[in-house]
């Protein structure tokens, strides 16, 4: 059992790899073969309840990259399940229902490979040990969903939102892996099982912990949407159905959340946690649900709603009691059933009628029988109404909140007026399409095939019967799962139906009848939301488009200057830096020429270095280009002569062939060029002159150093040619080291090479107006 | 270039030349020569044989596509590193059989991956050549 999280792992991004070839093979039934994968996965997990219900964890290692102190280390207990169950059933439930969503979409097969990509990175982020490990899988979650939030790439919109989310989430998964790399520091250890041991209190004591939570709160609240990051997950209802059902409910929005959780013992050790956390959770809450009653887009009002969730949650996290750790499980789990549930009927009446306006929708129960069932269940769990989970959950939220330290109401008036707002919009996404008076709609509405409501339907049995037996729940997942959470192997987090005459049982009543009214006033809300557009202007995301747009004309004005285009200033600038970077180090350590140690010149050297010199001036000089071309030859072949003197006859071989083939492609090159002018202006030439002779002098100072500090420390080169036939069996060094000693800066270049070689054809065959683009 | 000297005599260089090219090959690791000179001596053939005889017709000698050539190319080098790791070595560390056989020497992952070598830098020349050559046949 320890291999299972490895095991199932591998298994999800084999099958993602498969997917597109399954698609091929099979067409839209690949979906169904596919959902076997996380199923089987679910099994797997369910096996593991028994260990973790009895307090137990599950942990697999195996070193990776052990000089790194990489490990694939995975580590399950009840929190890590709790999350590994809800990704791989609704995992299972969102394939079939894809299978429909998208039937005859010619690339399903390659949003399998993204989905299940995502599934697989999903499941390693919760169940890994390694905290480079679970920073890794995190990335992967972002990337893969902007590839799944952009699948209609060929709208602008969509593919907006994709890198809206993207860079949002990417710029927070820098701040965590800052993060987790100071707090590995920190703590000697860079394994989250270990980490949970230490002694929060002397962690936190140290100096800089400071700066480790708020750079792991950034990626946390990045992920999870939370203010003033939230406005990247509403825009990601772009992406399609299935997508919105399971990255923006049930998984990915909650990795934020299970990384508060997972690092829940140590960061809450912090006397910063509670006034950040928890506020950034109310205002997050409050925000969601004020802006989900303006939307009249089914997507945005859940979507909205989901931010609010996450908000709670984060509260719930950021209060930090063992009622309210013990809420926020029980809220989590409820969440992910019924928001997935209300998406993809939502996506279900979008796909068969056309619009997912709650305004133009009615009366949907009689066409679409199955699809109105699960959305009522998963309205009712939504709106907390009693016998379904979601009201079990919000009975422990109220008493978290009655139970939260610090003076007044406030906790409780922010959480009951979010929920009756819950409850308002659970009767519009749950109740409203489906009942009443049938509209008329874009498409004649009619039951989607059972891949569509088989699982939104399976999810809402789940709520009921979670919600009338809550205490298997409780036992099962979410008391593990608040135990691991609060880091007490011996917290009983069980959860039961009725709690008696409460004050939080009052609450709850009043908030039903609150959100019923408030219903009642949707539409009149709907009509004046021209109030939002305005609002926008001064929104975060205002300052997310100010500050894209002030990069990218950073990245326009600084390419403009670089990039110039042309070669002569390349050049300049990479002499240019080189002169500054080495000649602010030269001065005070260019010894004076020891002449005793050159090699004392013959008539043979004289006049090659005599050759080279006038070839180089020539070429200066000379107003024919054919000229400058034989006299830079001359340069470089009297330079391979020198090679050859000095008993380097690789090197020698090697120039030769180079300044052959330089020459060949030279000619080549040459009557494309515009005819060869002398436009230079004297000062130009002047400027130019004098940094050849500049760089020139420092070069021969870098040989001067270069000398006196080789008697010094050869090592290198001693042990290069001492070892060479012992331990490579080559008589020559140079090759020896190319190809054994050095190999893999040979690899790297070849590489490099291949790359260049790939860019030439690409600027020659690749131009518009170029005819062959076959490659041929 | 219509030279009947030159293509007659590029016929035999050519040949001669690539022989030369593998000799440097073989010899590299205890002589001077190896994989990037000996690519480079084989791709010289190739481009003289081109400019005597027209690039089709040196396209058609090289068989393969330079973009295949590199491909090969850095396959073999990699599969001569991944050698070592089979081995439960580290990633291109060098694996030996001791008896030397006529002509060639000893055998060796070092020589394979200098064999990757040489044709990664074969198939780059072409592959430069050919597009600057061919780009100018074209517009005349």
């Amino acid at each position: 059992m320890e291999n299972f999280p490895v095991i199932i792992l591998v298994a999800i991004f084999l099958a993602a790899f498969l997917a597109p070839w399954l698609h091929r093979v099979l067409g839209d039934r690949c979906g169904l073969v596919l959902s076997l994968v996380p199923l089987a996965g679910a099994t797997g997990y369910a096996l593991m309840l028994p260990q973790i219900m009895a307090g137990g964890v599950v942990s697999f290692r195996h070193a990776w990259v052990p000089s790194l102190g990489i490990a694939l280390d995975f580590y399950v207990d009840g929190l890590s399940l709790l999350f590994l169950l809800l990704i791989s059933v609704i995992g299972a439930f969102v394939t079939w229902y894809a299978a429909g969503y998208l039937a005859g979409k010619k690339d399903l097969g390659r949003f399998y490979l993204f989905l299940f990509g995502f599934m697989g990175s999903m499941l390693g982020v919760v169940s890994a040990d390694h905290l480079v490990l679970l920073f890794i899988f995190w990335e992967l979650t972002s990337i893969s969903s902007y590839l799944l939030i952009g699948y209609y790439h060929n709208e602008a919109k969509s593919r907006a939102a994709a890198l809206q989310a993207l860079l949002v989430t990417g710029a927070g998964g820098l701040c965590f892996l800052a993060g987790v790399i100071l707090l590995g520091r920190m703590a000697g250890t860079f394994l989250i099982s270990e980490l949970l041991q230490m002694d929060a209190a002397t962690l936190v004591a140290q100096p800089g912990f400071t700066t480790v939570l708020v750079l792991i709160l950034l990626g946390a609240f990045t992920k999870s949407a939370q203010f003033p990051f939230h406005f990247w997950l509403p825009n990601a209802m772009e992406a399609p159905a299935p997508v919105s059902a399971y990255l923006h409910s049930a998984t990915m929005v909650k990795a934020g959340i299970f990384l508060l959780a997972r690092l829940f013992p140590l960061l809450s050790a912090s006397p910063l946690w509670f006034p950040i956390v928890a506020p950034v959770g109310a205002v997050t809450m409050i925000l969601g649900v004020v802006m989900a009653l303006g939307q009249n887009d089914l997507k945005k009002i859940l979507a909205y709603t989901t931010v609010a969730v996450l908000g709670t949650l984060t509260m719930l996290l950021g209060i930090g009691t063992e009622l309210a750790v013990q809420a926020a499980m029980a809220y989590l789990l409820a969440h992910a059933l019924y928001k997935a549930t209300l998406f993809m009927t939502s996506g279900t009446v979008d796909h068969e009628t056309g619009t997912r306006d709650p305004d133009l929708l009615g009366g949907l129960r009689r066409a679409m029988p199955f699809t109105a069932a699960a959305a009522l269940i998963g309205g009712l769990s939504m709106a907390g109404v009693p016998m379904l989970l979601g009201f079990v959950s919000k009975e422990y939220f109220y008493k978290a909140l009655l139970d939260a330290p610090g003076s007044g109401v406030w906790w409780e008036v922010l959480g009951v007026s979010a929920s009756v707002v819950m409850v308002a919009l659970a009767i519009t996404a749950g109740f409203k399409p489906f009942w009443g008076r049938l509209k008329p709609t874009p498409k004649k509405a009619h039951e989607a095939p059972w891949t569509m409501w088989l699982g939104p339907l399976l999810l809402g049995v789940a709520g009921i019967k979670t919600g009338l037996f809550p205490s298997y729940a409780g036992a099962g997942l979410v008391g593990p799962a608040a135990a691991a959470v609060l880091g007490d192997a011996g917290f009983v987090g069980g959860l039961k139906l009725w709690h008696g005459w409460t004050t939080a049982l009052g609450l709850s009543a009043v908030t039903v009848v609150l959100g019923l009214a408030l219903y009642g006033l949707l539409p009149r809300i709907r009509a004046a939301r021209g109030i939002y557009a305005g609002l926008a202007r001064f929104g975060p995301e205002r300052g997310y488009d100010n500050l894209l747009e002030g990069v990218l004309s950073f990245a326009r004005w600084q390419t403009g200057v670089l990039q110039n285009g042309y070669l002569r200033n390349y050049i300049m600038t990479v002499v240019l830096f080189t002169v500054v970077l080495v000649g602010w180090m030269l001065p005070g350590v260019v010894p004076p020429p020891d002449w005793s140690a050159m090699v004392r010149p013959n008539v043979l050297t004289v006049t090659v270095c005599l050759l080279i010199m006038a070839g180089a001036v020539f070429a200066c000089l000379t107003s024919s280009r054919f000229t400058a071309i034989l006299a830079l030859g001359v340069v470089g072949i009297g330079i391979a002569m020198l090679y050859f003197m000095f008993s380097a006859p690789d090197l020698a071989m090697t120039q030769v062939l180079v300044e052959t083939l330089t020459l060949v492609l030279f000619v080549l090159a040459f009557y494309r060029l515009p005819v060869f002018g002398n436009y230079s202006k004297k000062a130009v030439k002047v400027r130019d002159a004098l940094v050849a002779a500049v760089f020139g002098t420092v070069m021969a100072m870098v040989v001067l150093v270069e000398q006196s500090s080789r008697a010094a420390d050869n090592d290198v080169s001693r042990f290069m040619s001492e070892n060479s036939l012992t331990l490579a069996n080559g008589r020559n060094v140079v090759n020896v080291i190319l190809v054994d000693f050095r190999a893999l800066d040979t690899l790297g270049e070849i590489t490099v090479l291949a790359i260049a070689a790939l860019g030439v054809f690409a600027m020659m065959r690749l131009r518009p107006g170029s005819k062959k683009e076959d490659g041929k | 270039m219509n030279s009947v000297i030159l293509a007659t005599v590029s016929r035999l260089l050519t040949g001669v030349l690539l022989v030369f090219s593998v000799f440097l090959l073989l010899r590299g690791h205890n002589l001077p020569g190896g994989g990037f000179s000996g690519g480079l001596v084989a791709a010289s053939a190739f481009v003289l044989f081109a400019f005597a005889n027209g690039f089709p017709a040196a396209r058609s000698m090289l068989f393969f596509t330079p973009h295949v050539i590199i491909g090969c190319g850095l396959v073999v080098a990699i599969v001569a590193g991944l050698a070592g790791n089979l081995a439960g070595l580290p990633f291109l560390t060098g694996l030996w059989d001791k008896t030397p056989l006529p002509v060639i020497g000893k055998l060796g992952t070092p020589l394979l991956f200098d064999l990757g070598v040489y044709f990664a830098v074969l198939g780059v020349t072409t592959l430069i050549v050919f597009s600057l050559g061919e780009d100018g046949e074209e517009e005349e």
